[in-house]
């Protein structure tokens, strides 16, 4: 295996592993406002993903517009899920709310599938398919352009958390939610925000993902190896999810050229026991202590 | 009172095979096995408050371990084979549950889903002993001199072991490891001040639902008669889920009851596989929203307003 070759393989993992990276960040948005994982957030990004595909059929828009209205629909329907399903659950278990989320995950792949068949579609991508050559070293564009753009997103995220009067909401909801309601912030706000934000992430995710592994019902799927990456980085950390993420694709991509070739499928999962059973918290975690 | 409808109930499932078409007693024995997969589901999370989306991984390993002894070791009796196939699953829920024990809620519903691939990733490379995608067909076992060739036979041997670990699980409340168990499921912390090892209890919740699960999938393997590694998926666990959900957390009549709804409709909707998952998604938030003790607090609710608003203090051991 060549040096080229193995910067060809590590790149492409990266970019698998921004999308990882986008996935594993909305679970997280969503766990340190609510203290629950959702489970639809992979049907959240295949629906608004498809949404977008529409509107660009029938409009026969440009792709800029697609991915607009690949967002507002994912900030619609985050809001409405929030709003009219989860909210009445607020003061439910948190294994009640993951079941919730688990029922609507079903519910809007099963919709999909009958709104716009379990085929896949191609999906038209921002960036050329010829790949680059820098010296010996060919890139393929589509890879470098899907790190680059989950790295302008994170930046974004990151100074919305850092800067704004809602991130800061969001981060002290995240410490503690009472001591945060004291402070006057609407946890409820939080709330919606929360999965707002998240499907907003989703939707850019799913329309960078989408021209690599077609548009279908079953892309919903990439949110199981957003749980491992997040798991991977320590669940609530979001700079652990972005390191999780990559960590998780390069992994994935790596694995086939010195293991069986069939094990690439397993590599999330065999990634994910390893870590529960020998760090729980993850790599940036922090250990969980429980009062009485 | 209580006596009558027992007695009637079990003269109904009885009588069942003799009143009812071939495929229905087909139905009964599935609805028999998944019962019993919904009690050992139960027995984890009603007792460690935790949920498992593997158990469609136990299910296999003990089908497996069931069908492949039926067909190598011809003179075993099932009754052998199936305790042999709960054993060897309780053995992987140990290997499972002492690493688990470390993890909570969230990260064990993760690890067990993983675990669930796992299985199923297993069983397609270890194709030389099961065969793969191409599947397994699982010849007639027998009961002494009684060969199972028959859908009533196997009702019938089904409804045997399954009455058995009903019993066992009703009763586990009132044994000293039960109410131990009952005590962890409170409080893991004042059940741990009071002496109770939180550790081996929590491991042996995780191998006593292994070993149901396993007797299961013995049974299954032999009501189906064919094994392929994608009956065993990811959806199946969530359906055991679904049955302990909609039949009540923790209680024994409602994982029966769970298990007899969620695969009745699995069966009606066979035709409509399009809008099986958006009918299963909206049952599992209706349950979660509207009715979150499941059928069993349902009923229970029901039979106190039938006594006149007689409210019963029901003993702890009534549930499990």
């Amino acid at each position: 295996m060549t040096a080229a070759a193995l910067v060809h393989v590590v790149v492409s993992g990266l970019a698998t592993g921004s999308i990882y990276a986008l996935m594993a960040i909305s679970l997280v948005i969503i766990y340190n406002a609510t203290r629950t994982l959702n489970f639809a957030q992979g049907e959240i990004l295949m629906v608004s993903t498809f949404v977008g595909w529409t509107a660009m059929q029938v409009l026969r828009a440009p792709l800029v517009v697609t991915l607009i209205v690949a967002v507002a629909a994912a900030a619609g329907l985050g809001w409405a899920l929030e709003r009219l399903v989860i909210r009445h659950a607020i003061s439910a278990t948190h294994f009640d709310v993951l079941i919730i989320t688990l029922g609507l995950s079903l519910m809007l792949r099963s919709a999909a599938g009958l709104v716009w068949t379990h085929d896949e579609f191609p999906f038209p991508s921002f960036f050329a398919s010829r790949p680059l050559a820098i010296g010996p070293v060919r890139l393929a564009p589509v890879s470098l352009g899907i790190i680059g753009a989950s790295l302008a997103l994170m930046l974004a995220l990151y100074a919305l958390f850092r800067w704004t009067r809602m991130g800061r909401a969001m981060r002290a909801v995240a410490q503690n939610q009472r001591a945060a309601r004291l402070m006057g912030i609407s946890v409820e706000r939080v709330y919606s925000g929360s999965w707002v934000l998240a499907a907003v992430v989703g939707a850019v995710a799913g329309v960078l993902i989408a021209p690599v592994v077609f548009l279908s019902s079953k892309m919903g799927l990439v949110a199981i190896n957003g749980f491992t990456a997040a798991v991977l980085g320590g669940f609530g950390s979001m700079p652990g999810a972005v390191v999780g993420g990559m960590l998780l694709g390069v992994l994935e991509n790596l694995a086939p050229l010195y293991l069986p070739s069939s094990i690439k499928h397993s590599v999330p999962f065999l990634v994910m026991i390893t870590i529960l059973l020998v760090r729980p918290s993850g790599l940036l975690g922090r250990v969980a202590r429980r009062k009485v | 009172m209580r006596r009558a409808a027992l007695a009637t109930g079990a003269v109904l499932v009885l009588a069942l095979p003799w009143a009812v078409p071939r495929y229905f007693v087909f139905l009964a024995s599935l609805i028999v096995v998944n019962s019993i997969v919904a009690i050992g589901l139960n027995l984890l999370s009603g007792y460690t408050n935790q949920l498992s989306f593997g158990h469609a991984g136990f299910l296999a390993i003990g089908a497996y371990a069931g069908a492949l002894l039926t067909i190598h070791a011809p003179a075993l009796p099932a009754p052998a084979a199936l305790l042999a196939a709960g054993l060897v699953t309780a053995a992987v829920g140990l290997a499972l549950g002492i690493p688990c024990l470390r993890l909570e809620g969230l990260y064990l519903a993760m690890a067990t889903l993983a675990f669930g691939f796992v299985v199923v990733e297993a069983i397609l490379n270890l194709d030389w002993i099961t065969r793969g995608n191409d599947g397994l067909r699982v010849p007639a076992a027998h009961v002494g001199p009684i060969a199972l060739a028959s859908d009533t036979a196997r009702y019938y041997l089904t409804v045997a072991v399954a009455a058995l670990l009903i019993l066992a699980a009703l009763n586990i409340a009132r044994t000293r490891t039960g109410r131990a168990l009952l005590a962890v499921r409170e409080s893991e912390i004042a059940a741990q001040a009071s002496g109770v090892h939180l550790a081996a209890y929590k491991t042996l919740a995780f191998v006593l639902s292994a070993f149901y699960t396993g007797v299961a999938g013995g049974l299954f393997a032999l009501v189906v008669g064919f094994l392929s590694p994608d009956s065993f998926d990811v959806f199946l666990s969530v359906d055991f889920v679904a049955m302990i959900i909609v039949g009540g957390l923790g209680s024994v009549p409602g994982s029966v009851l769970g298990a007899a709804v969620i695969t009745t409709l699995n069966d009606s909707l066979a035709g409509f596989q399009n809008y099986r998952p958006l009918i299963f998604g909206a049952i599992l938030i209706v349950s979660m929203l509207f009715m979150p003790g499941g059928i069993a607090s349902a009923l229970r609710k029901l039979s106190v307003v039938g006594t006149a608003g007689r409210p019963r203090p029901g003993p702890p051991t009534a549930i499990i």
